[in-house]
Order: structure tokens, then C-alpha cells, then sequence
């Protein structure tokens, strides 16, 4: 296939609260290649919105990425950097997470976008639907309109306070230009919203749910993004309005050839829409591969139960299956050493008390699973007494009030 | 329901609440526990100007006329007639709210410019030194007296660190050509304490400038009305610097300031075009409701400063007995508060779209 | 009515942090002095005279200043050193300023409680009744609440005042009665119009709180069930609706001691509260001869603001734990 576009080593994002430290994401490790849609599929309360969220650096406190690198390729950064951070860039590969906040900064918009689950909080109610996506045009625009300057790429878009209270009372002061505000209407027109003048102008309140879920995807595309991260696009929209939005990802994805990482509990978007999918389990991704590897060659007891229900890829429309237990807490010191799902294995044996490093899946190359299973098959000799799971059941129903609470994670009730 | 019908709505119901404020104010002459004639002769009257005051005032009607000729008077007005000062109440009145404005205008301005930038900083940098500096200040803003802080500021910058400060006296008021004399009221005058004795105002001050190239007239004014402002503006600086902190968390925990960062935007667009604008949205509803107490805070910061604005004349009239000014006053007081308050929410609705269509 | 969770919030956030712990300790010592004034004090704070030899006040504890005194004929300087009877000095016209301190405190924690009281009995039985039957009882009680609102608080108290007058209660003190505290006075003069019109100026907050909580509950469930079982809509008011809406209330009622206090002590400051005994009044008093003589003025300003203080951090700590939609905008204009 094409190349890497992101390469994330060993990645981890913790909370710490009052109730403990909170491991959201776990050493995850995932390439995403130029071009491809890229799935992360798991339960609420997994870590698979604080991940989309660690790749480009919106954790809020007191959550915070505290290990790991985002290694994203592009030349031109790269070429910017090289001779201030050695250290970050590796051949076209720069680290975000070696070089300076500035920096990470610049790309948003630009490089990465974002698109949140629920369209309704995430414009901000008091401006008009065609300012905001305009501001994200804009941000592109000015950094493209220095293209040679290293600092437009590398210290984002200069906009002084100064400038701001200057634009008060003048309006060519202004951040947002009418060159932008005509490139919003062509974006609402792009995503299929029908009168785009005039609709530019109204607030977010006057806008159906599902209009402005693509509304929002016009604003992530005003970047003309080299990666898109959709955090459940759809999940708080109705059936037939999310099959909509998602035709129109997928157009637009096939126009623009951008990278699209498709985070969602939904199986059958996964189904629908995804190349290669990650399986994402108490902050761990704990199977990966392509599509029909993982829908089709699994090995890791908890994708079975995911799809339990899903016996072909045609079947879409799938929900997870509910199984049996509850997301662990994800709270540090409540957390075992070894397989995170052995509580809720039905297929656990002794070595799984002891952390399963990744092995090669029976599917393609790229198919990786963290369990034994994927190394050798089930041993019932080896199997786990029932004390173990009833100990185990016992303190998982316990946690399971807390794991819904962790900060930072996009609740689903659906 | 579109801007112009919610502001017309307003409009009608600001009517209703004045006319409820006159019948209030008459209601109250007619409770009142004395003869009421002699309660608008003022003390002092002798019988005769009280049988005078009954027969002219029509107090000898029936309450319904009285009620009716009142309300006509104040549809035009007429806020009745000062037997004591043998003035009319509406030239008391108006020849004192240019000071009272003043004042009010110099006390919120002086607040917006210190508690915005105060919130802001302490929204942002939550549990940081700055923060709790803010968050003390504010709470002693908001739990001292003003009449105290008045004479703690005096005490402090003019007796203590020796600022000079006119003397007490009477004084006038210039633009209006109107000569009112203050009796030393609070008495600072005994011991030569500096009080706000407004020798220039705003508007004399500014031609000074414009026309003569003179700035020691707006140098006397900024000295007068220094002390005073701050009096009455730091109840109002803690309160918005508390206001803006806490709606400023409240806001920045907000989805779509995730959003807003996500698509790159520059941090000082986030932060007052997205943030502080819809963090001060609901605080301009609070801040008009919180006019009423400044106008109560500048009666007292007036009493202290001997500054002759409304505010003074009352407590004067209340001490006097003197009803027709003291209710003419009150009257305005309560108009001017309505017709702000509708100003405020006119504001409001043009600044937050969703108002016009709930 | 106050749930476990209510409760664990309340204890959670005192725990938490230092301001609600500051705010309870301020308020025992400030109702410590207000309860035990006549056993704390030093001297009958009424009782004038307490002069230095030269005739000056005393200066508080540790303290000494320059008076002028006309000797033989001459003005001579003279040196007016405290007297250790009178830890924070006498006032000008010779009064203990300790033992009016704590006199002041007594007046300012009465005038507050009763006043809020009263307008809490005025204005959360008009709010809920208006709520619960809302229509024409709403419209006409919506109309008067903003008339009422249309007048800042303490020009409409000037109002009040300037009708009705300023007529101090004379309420006898129970610990002189009884023996405790001879040469204490026997009777406290308290601010009766103060109170009233006090009452007079906020009830509309209780009334406007009180409705709109009735408002939201009546759609309940179990208001509605109530409904349907033929309870009357006294007892429903009684037993459904006055209960649940309580947390606001009393979050309000904490808010607006604090305003009580300050109106008091500004009413009295402006010489209208009928009494001398009150801390808005001692301050008045001391203006005249701040220059030399602050203490008069400096210490009962404190006895405001901490009172104030205490109030504040209280009604801070409930609101963020009760958490009832209660804002900034009601407190009371
Ligand atoms: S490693 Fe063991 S416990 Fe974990 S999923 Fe595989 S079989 Fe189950």
C-alpha cells in the first residue's frame, strides 16, 4: 500500500484526578497510511476520544500525553524544522510531540482537523454559522499566504491582541477576510447545505442537527487537512441523516485523498467506511488490521464479542455487542499486570495474568493482535479458576460507575 | 418573535413598571402616617402654608382626583413643587444629574476597565497567584461598605500620604448656572478634610480643553472625582471581576472551545472573540440589574464626598422633610433605572442571537 | 428537602477548601459577640464620658496622640496616652468603641436574621402560590415584583423611611435580666422601621426564587399524582412544593443577610436607623474627626466587613454546593 502518514509509538495519555490517575490511552502504537480511513472502534469509556485527542494535543487538563511520539510526515515541516530540532525530525517524519506547543498549534486546521460528535455544542452559539467556518478558512489562508516564511508554518497565524482591539473599529483590521467568508459559502455548498448564502449568515440554533454535522465537516475541510479525525460523526445524529453525512465523508474523501481517522462504537460505520480498523480496549489498542482481518481472521476474544452479533461485512448497521462485565475503570492502581480483559475473558489461561505483548494475527501482515490466542491456540488445561472471576467480576461491577465518569471521554449513550 | 417585537414588548412593560413606581410613590403620601399636607409643606411649615399647601395641591379632593391630577402631572413632568426650597422639583432635579452621571459614568467605567482584564486573567489561570489575588480582592470589593471605603481612602491618600485636596465649602454647580449651597452636611469641614467639592465639571473641564488649550481645569476635575469614582466603583469591580472569572470557566470548559482550538485559530481570537463575548452576554443582563445598586451607592458616596448630585439632595430633602423632592428623586431614580434596564436588554438581545427567537 | 447527596456535597466542598472554613469561623466569632455582647463588653457602650484627663478620647490600646489644651490661658500640646480599660479607645463622645463593637454586632446580626426572615414570610408564600397557580396570580405577581425592582434597594428604603419614619424597639436584653451582666443596659434599641423596610425592599427576591421553583415542580410527578388523589393545593404547597424548593431559598436567605447588613449600616450611616447603637452610625460619628482620631471610624468598618465576609464565603460555599440556579443577578439590586 502507500505510505505512512502517522506513525504513533508507544503513546499514553493520563488523567490525574482526585480519585487517581486515570491511564486513558496505553502505549499505543498505530501507522496510519496517506490516503487510507483509519477506524478505532471500542466501548465508551475505551480512550478512543482521548486518543483522537492526544494526536493533536487538545487534551484538556487535567488530563495530559505523557509518553510516547506522533510521528507525522510531511516534507516541507520537516525541511522548516530541521535545523531548529534536530531531534524531532527523522528523514520527512517530524515528532509533535519533540517540538515546541507553537508548532502543533500551526498544523491544527491546517494539517489535522477535527470533526466532534455532537454538532450542536461544538459551534459556539452566538456567532453565525458562516463566521466560524470562514475563521477556519481564514487561518488556512494565512498560512498559505507566505507560503516560503518558515514561521507561518511553524508559529501559526500572527493575530495580535493589538490587532483584535484595533479591529474593533476597523473593519480591515478584521480577522476574518470576505475572501473567506466567500470560500465558507462554497464549503456549506460542498457538504450539501441548499441556499449557502443565506444560510451562511444564521446562527447554529437554526440549523438541524444533521446540517450541522456537515456543516462542521465544511469547517474541518476549510483547512484543506492532510489528516481528518471524526470523533462519532454520527452517533447523535437519526439513521438516515447519518448514512447522508456518511456519503458525504466518503466523496469527499475520494476527492481530496485525505487521511480520515474514524473514531466510532459503531460497527457497521466501521464496516462501511474503514480500510484498516484498531480495536480499542481500556486505553490499549488490542487487535489491528485490515478490515477483513479483524471483521473476518480476529483473535482476540473481545473483537469476537464486539462482533458478535455480525456474522458478514455486509451485515451493517451493527451496534457492539453488549458483553458481559464492564469497562475497567482505567484507574492506575486498580488496573492488573496482566491482560486488561482477562476479567471478562471467557477463553483466559494462566500466562494471561501476565501481560501479552502484540503478535502476529493469522490475517495480513499488518494484523496484530495482544493476546495469547494469536500465538498459540486455547490450552482449557491452562484456563483460570473461577475464583479468579468471581474475585475479578466482583471488583470490575464495582468500578463499572466510575469507568462512565472518566474525564475526557465523549459519553455514548446511544 | 423578531428583535423589534421583544423590544417593544420591553418598551410596553417599562411603561407599566413607571406607572407602577408613580402609584407606588402616591400610594405612599396617602399612607403616610401624618396629615399629608403637612407632610408636603415640609417641617417647619407654619399652619397657615399647610392650609395653603392643601388648597393648592388639591389635598382637600378626593383621593381618586388626586390620583389622577398627579398622574397628569407626571405625564408632563410636573414633579410637583418644593414648598421648602420654593422651587420647582424638576429644576431641582435636573440641575443635579449631571453630577450624579458623572459620577455613575466615571465609578462603571473605572470598573469595566479593571474588572474585565482582572476576570480574564483570573478565569484563565485558575489556582495560579494571580487568580487568588483576584478572587480576595474580590471578595473584599464586595463585602465593604462604601461610605467606609470613602473615608478609609481619604483617611489613607489625603490625611495620611498628605494629597492635597480642596478644602470644604460651599460650591455651585457651573453648567448649570444654578448656585446651590451645601451645608457642610457630614461636617468634614471642621477639621479641613478633603471633600469632592466639585469646582469644575465634565463638560467645563472638556471646553476648557478644546477651547483653551488648558488642561489644569480637567486636572481639577480627575482630582475630584477620583476618590469618589473609586468608591463607588469597587463594590462593581469585584462584582464583574467575580462575574467574568467564574463565566469565563464556565465557558472555556465548553465543547466548542475544543472546536474552536482545533481549527487552528490564534489563541487571542479564542479567547475574546469566542470566550470573553459570550462569558459578558449574561453579564450585561446582571450589570443592569446591578445599576440599581450603584444608584444607591452613589447616595452614599455622594453624602461622603459632599458631591452634589441626586443622591445628596435626597438624603438633604430626607433630613429636611422635604416630601415633594424626595419622591420627585426617587421618581427619577426609579425611571432612569427602567429605561437603562430596557437599554440593557436591547443590548443583550443584539449581542445574543438565540434571545430573538425564544 | 436536603438529600444525602446534598449533604455529602456540602461536606465535600467544606473539606475541599479554605474559604468556607474561613467564612464559618468569622460567623461563630461574630455571633459569639453578638449573643454574649453584654458579658464581653467592658463598659456600658451607652455610657459617655470615658475621657482622658486633658478631655480627648482615649486612643486604643498602645496607641498615643497630640491633642491641643488650652492651659492657663495657653494652647499647649499634650500627650494622650490609652488606658487599659479601653482596649480599642473611646469615641468623641467618650463611649468604650470595644464595648459598642460588640453591641454593633448584636444589632447587625438581629437586623439581619429577623429582616430576612420577615421577607422570606412575605415573599416565598406569594412566590409559590404565584407559581403554583400561575395565570393572572403570576401576571399580577410578576408586575409587582418588577415594579418593586425598579427602585434600587436603598433609595426605596429611603422612601419607606421617609414616610413611616425611623422608630427604634426597645427589646429587652435577656442576659442583663437575669443577673449575668450588671451596668450592661437592660434594653437594646433595635431599628424597627430598618427591619421592616428591609423586609419591604427584598422580599421580592424570596418571591421571585420561591415561584419559579414552584413553577418547575408543579409538572412533577408526583405533584401530579398528588393532584390526582384530590389533595388540596394548600397541602400539596405544604408538603411538595415548599420543601423541594428550600435549597434556593435558603442559599438566597444566606446571600441576603449580607445585604441587610450593609443597608442597615448604610441607613444608619446616613442617619436614618433611628439608633446610635450600630456600627453604620459609628462610622458617621468618627468622619467628623477622622484626621485625628480613625479608630473611631476604622473599627466598627471592620465589624461590617467581616460580618459581610463571613456571609458571603457561607453563601459562596452553599451555592457551589447546592448548586441551585441561583446567580449573581439576585442579589438583590
Ligand atoms: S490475552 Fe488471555 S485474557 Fe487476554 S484476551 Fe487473550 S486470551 Fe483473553
Amino acid at each position: 500500500m502507500t505510505e505512512d502518514i502517522l506513525r504513533i509509538n508507544d503513546l499514553s495519555t493520563r488523567f490525574f484526578t482526585k480519585e487517581g490517575q486515570v491511564n486513558a490511552v496505553e502505549r499505543v502504537d498505530l501507522n496510519i497510511k496517506r490516503g487510507e480511513v483509519f477506524g478505532i472502534v471500542g466501548e465508551s469509556g475505551s480512550g478512543k476520544s482521548v486518543t483522537a485527542l492526544s494526536l493533536v494535543d487538545l487534551v484538556e487538563s487535567p488530563g495530559e500525553v505523557t509518553n510516547g511520539s506522533v510521528e507525522y510526515r510531511n516534507e516541507e515541516l520537516a525541511e522548516a524544522l530541521r535545523d531548529e530540532y534536530p531531534d524531532a525530525v527523522d528523514g520527512s517524519f517530524v515528532d509533535l510531540r519533540a517540538v515546541p506547543e507553537t508548532v502543533r498549534r500551526s498544523l491544527r486546521g491546517a494539517s489535522f482537523s477535527m470533526i466532534f460528535q455532537d454538532p450542536e455544542s461544538s459551534f459556539n452559539p452566538t456567532l453565525t454559522v458562516g463566521e466560524q467556518i470562514a475563521e477556519a478558512a481564514e487561518v488556512q489562508r494565512r498560512a498559505r499566504a507566505n507560503p516560503r516564511s518558515t514561521r507561518a508554518k511553524t508559529r501559526g497565524v500572527e493575530y495580535s491582541f493589538s490587532s483584535y482591539l484595533a479591529s474593533a473599529v476597523l473593519p480591515s483590521r478584521k480577522f476574518v477576510t470576505n475572501s473567506s467568508r466567500e470560500r465558507a459559502v462554497e464549503l456549506l455548498e460542498m457538504v450539501g447545505i441548499p441556499d449557502p448564502v443565506k444560510r451562511a449568515d444564521e446562527y447554529p440554533h437554526q440549523y438541524s442537527g444533521g446540517m450541522l454535522q456537515r456543516a462542521m465537516i465544511a469547517q474541518a475541510l476549510a483547512g484543506e487537512p492532510d489528516v481528518l479525525i471524526a470523533d462519532e460523526p454520527t452517533t447523535a445524529l437519526d439513521v438516515t441523516i447519518q448514512a447522508q453525512v456518511l456519503d458525504i465523508l466518503a466523496d469527499l474523501q475520494e476527492e481530496t485523498g485525505m487521511t480520515i481517522i474514524l473514531i466510532t462504537h459503531n460497527l457497521g460505520v466501521v464496516a462501511r467506511m474503514c480500510d484498516r480498523v484498531g480495536v480499542m480496549y481500556a486505553g490499549e489498542i488490542v487487535e489491528q488490521g485490515r478490515l477483513e482481518d479483524v471483521f473476518e481472521n480476529h483473535v482476540h476474544p473481545y473483537t469476537e464479542g464486539l462482533l458478535g452479533s455480525i456474522p458478514n461485512l455486509d451485515d451493517v448497521g451493527g451496534r457492539l455487542q453488549p458483553i458481559g462485565g464492564n469497562v475497567p475503570s482505567l484507574i492506575d492502581v486498580e488496573m492488573g499486570d496482566g491482560c486488561y480483559f482477562a476479567d471478562r475473558c471467557p477463553r483466559a489461561m494462566q500466562e494471561c495474568l501476565e501481560k501479552p505483548p502484540d503478535f502476529d494475527g493469522p490475517g495480513g501482515e499488518e494484523h496484530v493482535a495482544k493476546c495469547y490466542l494469536a500465538d498459540h491456540p486455547y490450552d482449557e488445561t491452562q484456563a483460570l479458576s473461577e475464583e479468579y472471576f468471581e474475585s475479578a467480576g466482583a471488583r470490575v461491577t464495582d468500578r463499572g460507575d466510575s469507568a462512565g465518569a472518566s474525564p475526557g471521554e465523549v459519553s455514548e449513550d446511544d | 418573535m423578531s428583535i423589534a417585537k421583544f423590544l417593544l414588548r420591553r418598551f410596553l412593560q417599562g411603561i407599566f413598571v413607571i406607572w407602577g413606581v408613580i402609584t407606588i410613590m402616591f400610594g405612599l403620601r396617602a399612607v403616610s402616617p401624618g396629615d399629608p399636607a403637612s407632610l408636603m409643606a415640609g417641617e417647619g411649615a407654619t399652619a397657615e402654608i399647610i392650609e395653603q399647601v392643601r388648597v393648592q395641591e388639591g389635598l382637600d379632593q378626593p383621593l381618586y382626583l388626586q390620583y389622577i391630577e398627579y398622574l397628569q402631572g407626571m405625564m408632563v413632568g410636573d414633579f410637583g413643587f418644593s414648598w421648602q426650597a420654593r422651587r420647582e422639583v424638576s429644576a431641582i432635579v435636573i440641575g443635579r444629574i449631571p453630577a450624579t452621571v458623572e459620577l455613575a459614568v466615571a465609578a462603571t467605567v473605572v470598573a469595566i476597565a479593571i474588572a474585565i482584564p482582572l476576570g480574564v486573567i483570573s478565569g484563565t489561570r485558575r489556582n495560579q497567584p494571580a487568580d487568588y489575588s483576584a478572587t480576595m480582592f474580590s471578595l473584599l470589593g464586595i463585602s465593604t461598605p462604601n461610605f467606609w471605603l470613602g473615608l478609609m481612602l481619604i483617611l489613607v491618600f489625603a490625611v495620611w500620604f498628605g494629597i492635597p485636596y480642596p478644602s470644604v465649602g460651599t460650591s455651585s454647580l457651573p453648567l448649570s448656572g444654578v448656585s446651590v449651597p451645601y451645608p457642610s452636611s457630614v461636617g468634614l469641614g471642621m477639621v479641613d478634610l478633603p471633600t469632592g467639592r466639585r469646582d469644575v465639571s465634565f463638560g467645563v473641564a472638556v471646553s476648557a480643553l478644546v477651547f483653551e488649550q488648558s488642561l489644569s481645569e480637567m486636572g481639577t476635575w480627575l482630582r475630584h472625582i477620583t476618590l469618589p469614582a473609586i468608591t463607588l466603583g469597587t463594590y462593581f469591580t469585584a462584582l464583574i471581576t467575580r462575574l467574568t472569572r467564574s463565566g469565563m470557566i464556565d465557558e472555556l470548559g465548553k465543547p466548542y472551545v475544543t472546536s474552536v482550538e482545533a481549527k487552528g485559530l490564534p489563541s487571542v481570537l479564542i479567547r475574546y472573540k469566542h470566550v470573553l463575548r459570550n462569558t459578558l452576554i449574561p453579564i450585561i443582563t446582571v450589570l443592569g440589574l446591578q445599576i440599581g445598586t450603584l444608584m444607591g451607592g452613589a447616595v452614599i458616596t455622594e453624602t461622603v464626598f459632599n458631591w452634589p448630585g441626586l443622591g445628596l439632595r435626597l438624603i438633604d430633602a430626607l433630613h429636611d422633610r422635604d416630601w415633594p423632592v424626595m419622591q420627585g428623586i426617587v421618581i427619577f431614580i426609579a425611571i432612569a433605572f427602567i429605561i437603562i434596564n430596557i437599554i440593557v436588554d436591547a443590548l443583550y438581545a443584539s449581542l445574543d442571537p438565540q434571545v430573538s427567537d425564544e | 428537602m436536603i438529600s444525602d447527596r446534598v449533604k455529602s456535597n456540602l461536606k465535600d466542598t467544606f473539606v475541599d477548601s479554605l474559604l468556607p472554613k474561613v467564612g464559618l469561623v468569622l460567623l461563630i466569632a461574630i455571633l459569639v459577640m453578638a449573643l454574649f455582647a453584654p458579658l464581653l463588653a467592658t463598659h456600658d457602650p451607652t455610657r459617655t464620658g470615658h475621657f482622658h484627663e486633658t478631655g480627648a478620647p482615649y486612643p486604643p490600646m498602645g496607641y498615643s496622640y497630640e491633642t491641643q489644651v488650652a492651659q492657663d490661658g495657653e494652647f499647649g500640646e499634650v500627650s494622650v496616652e490609652s488606658n487599659s480599660t479601653h482596649v480599642l479607645g473611646t469615641n468623641n463622645i467618650g463611649q468604650d468603641v470595644y464595648s459598642r463593637f460588640l453591641y454593633g454586632a448584636r444589632v447587625s446580626v438581629i437586623v439581619g436574621l429577623s429582616s430576612t426572615l420577615l421577607a422570606m414570610l412575605i415573599g416565598v408564600p406569594i412566590g409559590l402560590v404565584a407559581g403554583y397557580y400561575g395565570g393572572r396570580v403570576d401576571d399580577g405577581l410578576m408586575r409587582v415584583a418588577d415594579t418593586m425592582l425598579a427602585f434600587p434597594a436603598l433609595v426605596l428604603a429611603l422612601a419607606l423611611i421617609g414616610v413611616f419614619g425611623e422608630s427604634p424597639v426597645h427589646v429587652p436584653d435577656p442576659i442583663v435580666m437575669a443577673g449575668f451582666a450588671d451596668g450592661m443596659p437592660e434594653t437594646i434599641p433595635i431599628p424597627g422601621t430598618v427591619t421592616i423596610v428591609g423586609a419591604l425592599v427584598i422580599w421580592v427576591w424570596f418571591a421571585r426564587v420561591a415561584r419559579g421553583e414552584a413553577l418547575s415542580l408543579r409538572n412533577e410527578e408526583y405533584v401530579k399524582a398528588a393532584q390526582s388523589f384530590g389533595t388540596g393545593n394548600a397541602q400539596i404547597l405544604r408538603q411538595h412544593i415548599l420543601p423541594n424548593s428550600l435549597t434556593p431559598i435558603i442559599v438566597l436567605a444566606t446571600i441576603q443577610v449580607a445585604v441587610i447588613i450593609l443597608l442597615e449600616a448604610s441607613l444608619a450611616y446616613l442617619g436614618f436607623s433611628g439608633t446610635t447603637l450600630s456600627w453604620g452610625y459609628e462610622i458617621e460619628r468618627g468622619q467628623d474627626v477622622l484626621r485625628t482620631r480613625p479608630w473611631v471610624s476604622i473599627v466598627p468598618g471592620i465589624g461590617i466587613m467581616l460580618a459581610v465576609i463571613s456571609v458571603n464565603l457561607l453563601g459562596d460555599w452553599l451555592r457551589d454546593a447546592l448548586d441551585p440556579n441561583i446567580d449573581q443577578s439576585k442579589r438583590g439590586a
